[in-house]
């Protein structure tokens, strides 16, 4: 008997009790904002977030750390870890009743969004308890729409992003998406894109409907009739493409990764990619060549916004808002497009910044890559689940 | 011959070790370059400014090491008899012992999760390292039979028959033969428990932060130079863990030995 004797210690170790839950959306919208920063004081708050990049990681452990512990004595934590991870442990978490989670922000978007929300995760409507949400966040579409789905105030914006392709060392890059694909059949195994299953490969596939839509206006909403009329053609400009893919488009990377490391090799003469300022600091970091040119296609370019949101369970969510709030004020966007760290794009609206704020954010974006008028919407999520069902079979192996 | 041999396995087992070492320390080396242009210590300087890398080293080497114990604690035990006493039933016992392996952990970890919520010991090491005892355990079982089935019951009959009293008959006569059992067991207990990334990340909830759940993530960018610090730091710790139960076992043996 004696080797389970240890097994009931172990388990008392983890008997610590578990606090209350949160107070809810409906009772903390009684309060006013000061109160809740007075509530917030000295609490913990830990973010579920993808953890693979040392610039996104340094941004929130040296600039948004500090700054909360600083004005509000929030002890900020960020927890490593990818949506679909998060997700089924919320799950398992709502199925067992647990009311004190392990994260109070979580990072999120699109599909992953969709998820949580259908599944009753999310802890509900809270963006208009947010000022910064009122005073300083541009009133654009995607605050209300992710990809097709309701936002309903479930989440928040916190970056937005647009899809840029980079050459290596190529004086005339192209920059539409007519140049690209006359490009692609010049410089045969020279271009390539990640598997559909991956968002990057995805998106462009999704810059090819918009290409064979002409305009943007024609897919606005997910429309089942369109795609039964076009479905073939955005397939056709896909097929044809193949054969001058690298490797004849027989295999295509798994992942934008695979490309990029394929890119740095010189196997590959481009990549791609949501974010138009990514490229910098992988230039920084010895990665990618020097000659590497980022080119927004001027005849359109996906922007696609990445959201925070607060799951059901959280513990602190007046301290969680206080650190939303933040993530959105003008000081941490600004923050954001420094390429030292971060480097991607704010959701703030200009005419709401100080002067100052609008030399700042200038002086950290330079040379704008994809001008405003180029941006093309996102599609709504059920074209993605399109794209994924039916790429491999008409392209890959037709 | 035991020179040729020696260099095939310093070209198999060291040489990786040593290039990604070198990897992690240059800047900007792509092919086609044979050799590196430009040193950095850029990747290591990002490895030290993540606040969370030495907790992370500590909590992974307390789960390890508390891991390896229970693991041996359960095993011997169970090893034991399946090894030397005959029982009804015992092809099923072992099969049972067994299966952790043959079904996929993942299915069986969602449903610990929500056991371990209602224990209260999700978020907490002591969840983490009992799951981690899952995928060990068999190994565990099955390295320990072996080592029990080579010592043979009857020396320790014939130590019982020479006046051996039961703590000299395991010092002297279980002990030494069981060594090298003992320590594959514990060496690949604490191999596997390093490297669990999906258990720790759903029973731990990042709570309990080990060294793969700030590690595997860098999987998923093109920046080889991180990547490659973060395993040759990994691939120092069982190194370390090997060195320490060197040492203790000599020193125990010593002590033991009249």
């Amino acid at each position: 008997m004696k080797r389970w004797s240890l097994l009931p210690a172990v388990l008392l170790l983890g008997a610590c009790g578990n606090s209350e839950s949160g107070t809810s959306a409906e009772a903390l919208e009684e309060l006013s904002w000061e109160e809740i920063t007075a509530e917030a004081e000295g609490s913990e708050v830990r973010m579920y977030m993808w953890g693979g990049d040392e610039g996104v990681n340094a941004y929130m452990d040296d600039v948004i750390a500090p700054a909360v512990e600083e004005e509000y004595g929030i002890d900020f934590e960020r927890i490593p870890m990818d949506a679909p991870e998060f997700l089924s442990r919320l799950m398992t978490e709502r199925e067992a009743g647990s009311t004190d989670g392990s994260a109070d922000i979580l990072w999120i978007n699109g599909e992953n969004f969709r998820n949580a929300k259908e599944n009753d995760l999310l802890y509900g409507s809270f963006a208009d308890m947010l000022p910064n949400m009122e005073e300083h966040v541009a009133d654009a579409p995607f605050v209300e729409n992710d990809m097709g789905i309701d936002v309903d105030g479930m989440e928040v914006p916190w970056g937005n992003v647009q899809y840029a392709f980079q050459f290596r060392g190529e004086d005339n890059p192209p920059e539409t998406m007519e140049e690209l694909l006359a490009w692609a059949e010049e410089n045969p195994g020279a271009f390539t894109y990640p598997d559909v299953q991956n968002d990057t490969g995805n998106g462009f596939v999704r810059h090819v409907i918009h290409y064979v839509a002409g305009d943007p206006e024609t897919v606005s909403e997910f429309d089942e009739a369109w795609i039964e009329e076009n479905g073939g053609d955005v397939w056709d400009v896909l097929r044809t493409l193949a054969p001058s893919l690298w490797r004849e488009g027989e295999t295509y990377p798994n992942s934008l990764e695979q490309q990029d490391q394929m890119f740095a090799d010189g196997e590959v003469q481009a990549t791609l990619g949501f974010n138009e300022y990514r490229a910098q600091s992988l230039i920084d970091q010895g990665v990618f060549p020097e000659e590497t040119e980022t080119v927004g296609l001027s005849s359109g370019s996906i922007s696609s916004t990445h959201y925070v949101s607060m799951p059901f369970n959280t513990g602190n969510p007046e301290a969680a808002l206080v650190v939303i709030n933040h993530l959105l004020s003008p000081e941490a966007q600004i923050e954001k497009l420094n390429p030292e760290r971060w480097g991607e794009g704010h959701i703030l609206d200009p005419e709401t910044l100080s002067e100052e704020q609008r030399e700042q954010v200038e002086a950290y974006v330079g040379e704008e890559i994809v001008p405003a008028e180029d941006a093309l919407p996102e599609l709504d999520a059920r074209y993605v689940d399109w794209i994924q069902e039916n790429w491999e079979e008409e392209v890959v192996q037709p | 011959m035991r020179k040729l041999l020696l260099l095939l396995l310093l070209a198999i087992f060291v040489f990786p070790v040593l290039f990604l070492f070198l990897k992690s320390i240059t800047f900007s080396w792509r092919y086609p370059d044979v050799l590196p242009t430009a040193f950095s210590m850029r990747a290591w300087e990002a490895l030290a400014s993540e606040p969370q890398l030495l907790p992370a080293v500590g909590m992974t080497l307390f789960i390890g090491a508390v891991v390896v114990v229970l693991n041996l604690l359960l095993g011997i035990p169970a090893a034991l008899a399946l090894s030397w006493v005959d029982f009804r039933g015992k092809v099923a016992v072992e099969t049972i012992f067994f299966l952790p392996i043959l079904v996929p952990v993942l299915a069986i970890a969602m449903g610990l999760h929500i056991t371990m919520i209602r224990l209260g010991i999700a978020d907490h090491p002591a969840g983490v390292i009992l799951i981690h005892l899952l995928p060990t355990l068999p190994y565990t079982i099955r390295v320990l039979r072996g080592g029990f089935d080579r010592l043979d019951p009857a020396w320790m009959q014939l130590g019982e028959t020479l006046g051996a009293g039961v703590f000299r008959r395991i010092a002297t006569i279980a002990v030494p033969i069981m060594a090298p059992s003992l320590r594959s067991a514990a060496v690949l207990t604490f191999v596997i428990s390093l490297s669990q990334y999906v258990l720790t990340a759903i029973i731990g909830g990042g709570r309990v932060t080990t060294l793969p759940l700030l590690y595997y993530p860098f999987f998923n960018s093109a920046d080889q130079a991180v990547i490659a610090a973060f395993s040759v730091l990994f691939a120092v710790l069982p190194l370390l863990f090997l060195f320490v139960w060197e040492t203790v076992s000599s020193a125990a043996g010593r002590l033991l030995r009249p």
